[in-house]
């Protein structure tokens, strides 16, 4: 696949605090690339930087084979921007934020209107077109927020932690939509969050502590690589069950209410067979990305 | 261009839908206005006939009544010109401090245009409602008596507002560019709104203060653009009065009525004619359109 982000060796420092350190990544075409860490790791910065919006300290950076800082005009034309916070205009109308955003990119009112109409499709404009934008709900402003990112047909959108601060619902429909532009658009996204959960669909996660790069792969490797499985048998509490449970070697063993967890590495299909006759009433949870960023920091994600 | 309209066009949509925002903006107008009907006219009113000295038969009560309504008029119009220009570009604050210029700064538009949206939809802002305040209080004066307008005047008197609203637009440009959180600049308008007025002599004819004082105020091309409304709107009407004494003052009464409504400005003492006053004004806009794209440039950097 075609590479669309390349970021090499890239620094950014404010006065004497390093808020990126010297991080490396590139990002394939259609891919959805996760940024995944805590508040304060470097993430909106690099998103910044990679929007023509921060200028970067150290570092390459090209973005659909244009030069960051010597192509700027041609990167903002590719690229589509979901902010933190919403950058729309709470008195305008969603028609007239949407309007005005197009003719950001040049866009002719007819080019806007034809827009327009795609959304509608997919996006359930014609509700809201109407209504002024601070009317509208958390999850509607999002929408019309994705909208105006997509106004102008970006090759990559950028989501800077979209669903913070949604209720489940609206964060559901977000992320109908981001399915639906991989889907049905081919679209690279490239997201940044602080929720776990939301990476365990992306082709590449990339986790950030405190400016620097502590591991990147897929989901599934990082959670191989990082993470254990557990072993959940509801049993009384006996000598019995600690030493079978013993057998599998891990050490990490505890009881709470009426059950034993344990972390096991290795497959428990085998262990599992053997005391067939005693381990009757269990469950085996996989690791999550929770315990790969756990694992890697020894700090929670909130 | 798309871009340059299309960001002007959402400047004056945001300051038009606000109500709240235009109301503020023309708040000084609309205390000047207050105090006119209050006690301003009749104060005025007074000082103006008890300076006739004789000449009662010649001038009418109705005639010092318009002037002093005109006089009214060029406050309302010279404080408007100070703080709609400035109410609207208080938006490039609100931008700054909720992050929408990252917004703006992440697309294909010129920085330049950017810039020059802020500055046209703020000047467009101004003359429109200027404008529409001096139509409106040129018709109402009109039903109250003849003001000896003549068209040449009447036209300049829009190019003063033209004029005004470009020189202030910049003024504050640059003011504005160095706020970064909107309480400063309320803060700031705050002052401006209760100072304006005193700067202008909307509410105290600026000849009262003192040659300092005087000065200080007529740094501010705010002020120069006041006087020249005084000039364009109220000439005709003291000439008129003038014509009506058939010269047996001398034509000192007039002249009295000039000096102690200035309309001259005096700077250390110099008085300046409507061309000087034009140049200064001129002058004083042109470089605060240099300063203002040094300081956008600067403060626009995201480092």
């Amino acid at each position: 696949m075609k590479e669309v982000i390349r970021v090499e060796r890239l620094k950014k420092k404010y006065k004497e605090h390093l808020a990126v350190d010297t991080i490396s990544f590139s990002v394939e075409e259609g891919e959805l690339f996760a940024f995944l860490g805590e508040n304060g790791a470097g993430k909106s910065t690099t998103i910044n930087i990679l929007c023509t919006i921060l200028e970067r300290t150290e570092g390459k950076v090209s973005i659909c084979g244009y030069q960051l800082g010597k192509e700027d005009d041609a990167i903002r034309s590719q690229i589509g921007i979901v902010f933190q916070n919403s950058v729309l205009d709470n008195k305008l109308t969603v028609k007239q934020n949407l309007y005005t955003r197009g003719a950001y990119y040049g866009l002719s009112k007819k080019e806007i209107a034809a827009r327009l109409e795609e959304f509608e499709e997919h996006f359930e404009l014609n509700e809201i077109v109407n209504r002024k934008y601070e009317k509208l709900s958390g999850g509607q402003r999002r929408r019309v927020d994705i909208m105006r990112a997509l106004i102008h047909n970006p090759r990559i959108l950028f989501l800077d932690e979209p669903t913070t601060g949604l209720d489940p619902k609206s964060r559901k429909l977000v992320w109908d939509y981001i399915h639906y532009l991989r889907r049905e658009k081919q679209m690279t996204i490239f997201l940044t969050t602080h929720y776990m959960e939301e990476t365990k669909d992306a082709d590449h996660v990339v986790i950030l502590d405190k400016g620097r790069i502590i591991c990147q792969d897929t989901p599934a490797k990082l959670k191989s690589q990082y993470t254990s499985n557990r072993l959940v048998w509801y049993t009384e509490q006996s000598e019995e069950a600690e030493n079978i449970l013993a057998e599998l070697g891990d050490g990490k063993l505890t009881y709470e209410a009426d059950h034993y967890r344990v972390h096991v590495k290795s497959s428990v299909t085998e262990f599992l067979y053997k005391h067939r006759d005693k381990i009757v009433d269990y469950e085996v949870i996989k690791g999550t990305m929770d315990d790969v960023f756990l694992n890697l920091t020894g700090k929670e994600l909130v | 261009m798309r871009g340059f309209i299309g960001l002007s066009k959402r400047n004056i949509l945001l300051y038009a839908k606000d109500v709240q925002a235009i109301f503020f903006s023309l708040l000084t107008s609309i205390i000047i206005f207050g105090l006119y009907l209050l006690f301003l006219k009749g104060n005025l009113l007074n000082s103006i006939e008890s300076a006739l000295g004789g000449l009662e038969s010649l001038i009418t009560h109705e005639e010092c009544e318009m002037l002093v309504s005109g006089l009214m008029l060029t406050g309302v119009l010279g404080s408007a010109l100070i703080t709609v220009p400035f109410s609207c570009l208080s938006t490039i604050v609100r931008d700054r401090e909720n992050r929408i210029d990252y917004d703006i700064s992440a697309t294909p538009m010129r920085r330049w245009q950017i810039i020059l949206s802020y500055f046209v939809s703020a000047a467009i802002c101004a003359v429109v409602v200027t404008s529409l305040l001096l139509t409106v209080g040129l018709f109402i004066l009109s039903g109250s008596g003849e003001l000896y307008l003549s068209t040449g005047m009447l036209l300049a008197s829009y190019g003063v507002v033209l004029f005004g609203a470009l020189s202030a637009t910049a003024v504050f440009m640059v003011i504005v560019l160095f706020f970064r959180t909107q309480s400063a600049c309320g803060a700031f308008s705050g002052i401006l709104s209760a100072v304006g007025g005193f700067v202008i002599g909307a509410y105290l004819p600026i000849s009262e203060f003192s040659e300092g004082i005087q000065t200080l105020c007529c740094l501010f091309p705010a002020s120069h653009v006041t006087i020249l409304l005084r000039n364009t709107l109220l000439n005709g009407m003291l000439d008129h009065m003038n014509e009506a004494v058939k010269g047996l003052d001398n034509g000192m009464f007039v002249t009295a009525i000039r000096d102690a409504f200035t309309f001259k400005a005096k700077l250390f003492g110099e008085s300046f004619s409507c061309e000087q006053m034009v140049t200064y004004i001129g002058v004083v806009t042109i470089v605060a359109v240099a300063a203002m794209t040094q300081v956008y440039r600067k403060s626009y950097k995201r480092k």
